[in-house]
């Protein structure tokens, strides 16, 4: 608790109300394309990493990522993108920390980002087999989708870590980051 | 705020947000036709008769689950391997392209599950208020009240981004910073806004802090808040009801 100072929620606040307002039509997008045009959505599916990257990019303190998402799930949820919007957030927001915690907060390398993110995108493709029928696809379609998955998601990755970047430049976190991001 | 037993916003946000969990998971992975269409208008009763919605979203809750059903009944048509479904009947031949009716079962079972995962979300996303929500949380899940008043800041932000985007698109075009017309143009000059805007609400946020910690908020370890969401037996009935709507799909042999 003490390491949760008011100056780092209210940064958290600030990038989670972003990456809320930017979750919203990404969350009604994706109801209507999900099974619609399965590609398109795999091409659009990275959008959920940019605010998780930027606040742990940017903050460098454990939870970031996580109390980030569950911010920008408030304010998904009072938008009709609904329940289902906190957990989705929270889950990508955790998988992203998991890799940070298990180096215990040392390592802020681009390649932990990247990796988590492909880890997180797997393990959700195997378990979205069955809400998207993706078994029933053809093997083409199969394979475009993993790629655009993967594309889109390193894609979402690498623009989080440039946003990231030219905040640090700006100063905006200095004094929050215990390790300085501007490296 | 309607306190009546039969509107949803009379609920406790948080049984709202969490008891539709189990049902929606039950709509998602099941196979079958019956199982989410019972999901898709067991939801879509309840918002229509306790939702209490205005007129255009009325509209678009009686429009919308039947066309996105559609949609995906035929898109699904495209999608799916002929392979697997070459031995219903074809309904229609286009070429070297055949629509199996198989293929249409495929893509209304999956049409049926979105629907009903969407309208069980739309069941708190349509009836609670985030404020209230966050409340809540910070009442009945314990939640960290610092946390919680995080959550507020947050949802004020919002308003003030408005605000905010517009005075840097202002002064981008003030100082003539133009990528020209067309789609890529446009994403670019978006990106240019992200940077800007992101600094300015982290500054935001910086000033923020400085004035309620000078009015010393996070002093102590509870707070008291002036307005209570309650938590009654309303909720327990409405939780129970939507987790023992997961049975449904066991009832099959009965009717």
């Amino acid at each position: 608790m003490k390491t949760l100072t008011t100056r780092y929620l209210m940064a958290c606040a600030a990038i989670g109300a972003a990456t809320g307002v930017l979750l919203i039509p990404a969350f009604f997008v994706s109801f209507t394309i999900s099974a619609a045009a399965p590609l398109a959505y795999a091409a659009m599916a990275g959008v959920w990493f940019l605010g998780p990257v930027v606040a742990l990019a940017v903050l460098r303190r454990p939870g970031a990522a996580v109390l980030t998402m569950l911010l920008a799930g408030i304010i998904n949820i009072a938008s009709p993108a609904g329940p289902s919007a906190i957990v989705t957030n929270l889950m990508v927001g955790a998988a992203l920390e998991v890799g940070f915690l298990v180096t215990r907060y040392r390592i802020w390398r681009p390649w932990l980002f990247y990796v988590m993110g492909v880890l997180f995108q797997a393990y959700y493709a195997i378990s979205a087999y069955a809400y998207f029928n993706i078994d029933d696809m053809t093997v083409a379609a199969q394979a475009g989708f993993f790629v655009l998955l993967l594309g889109s998601t390193l894609a979402f990755i690498k623009i989080g870590l440039v946003i990231a970047g030219r905040l640090a430049a700006a100063g905006v976190a200095r004094g929050i980051a215990p390790v300085s991001a501007a490296r | 705020m309607s306190d009546s037993i039969l509107s949803l916003r009379s609920y406790n946000p948080v049984v709202k947000v969490l008891a539709p969990v189990p049902a929606m998971i039950v709509a998602g992975l099941s196979r079958d036709l019956w199982t989410p269409a019972v999901f898709a208008v067991i939801g879509l009763v309840m918002l229509l008769i306790a939702g209490r919605p205005r007129a255009r979203t009325l509209a678009w809750l009686l429009a919308g689950p039947p066309l996105l059903v559609a949609l995906l009944t035929v898109s699904f048509g495209v999608w799916t391997d002929p392979a697997l479904v070459d031995d219903t009947t074809a309904v229609l031949e286009l070429g070297p392209f055949t629509l199996w009716s198989g293929a249409l079962v495929t893509g209304l079972a999956t049409g049926l599950r979105v629907a009903a995962v969407m309208l069980l979300a739309l069941i708190a996303g349509l009836t609670t208020d985030g404020t209230d929500l966050v409340r809540s949380m910070i009442a009945h899940l314990r939640m960290p009240y610092r946390i919680g008043y995080a959550g507020f800041a947050a949802m004020r932000f919002v308003p003030r981004f408005r605000r905010d985007l517009e005075i840097i698109r202002l002064a981008h075009r003030v100082r003539g910073v133009d990528g020209g017309r067309g789609p890529v143009a446009t994403l670019r000059r978006y990106s240019g806004y992200a940077v800007p805007l992101l600094a300015g609400a982290m500054r935001h946020g910086d000033r923020v802090s400085l004035a309620m910690e000078a009015r010393g908020f996070g002093a102590h370890p509870t707070r008291t808040e002036r307005r209570h969401v309650p938590l009654r037996a309303r909720d327990a009935v409405l939780a129970l009801w939507l987790v023992a709507v997961c049975f449904v799909p066991h009832l099959t042999g009965v009717l």
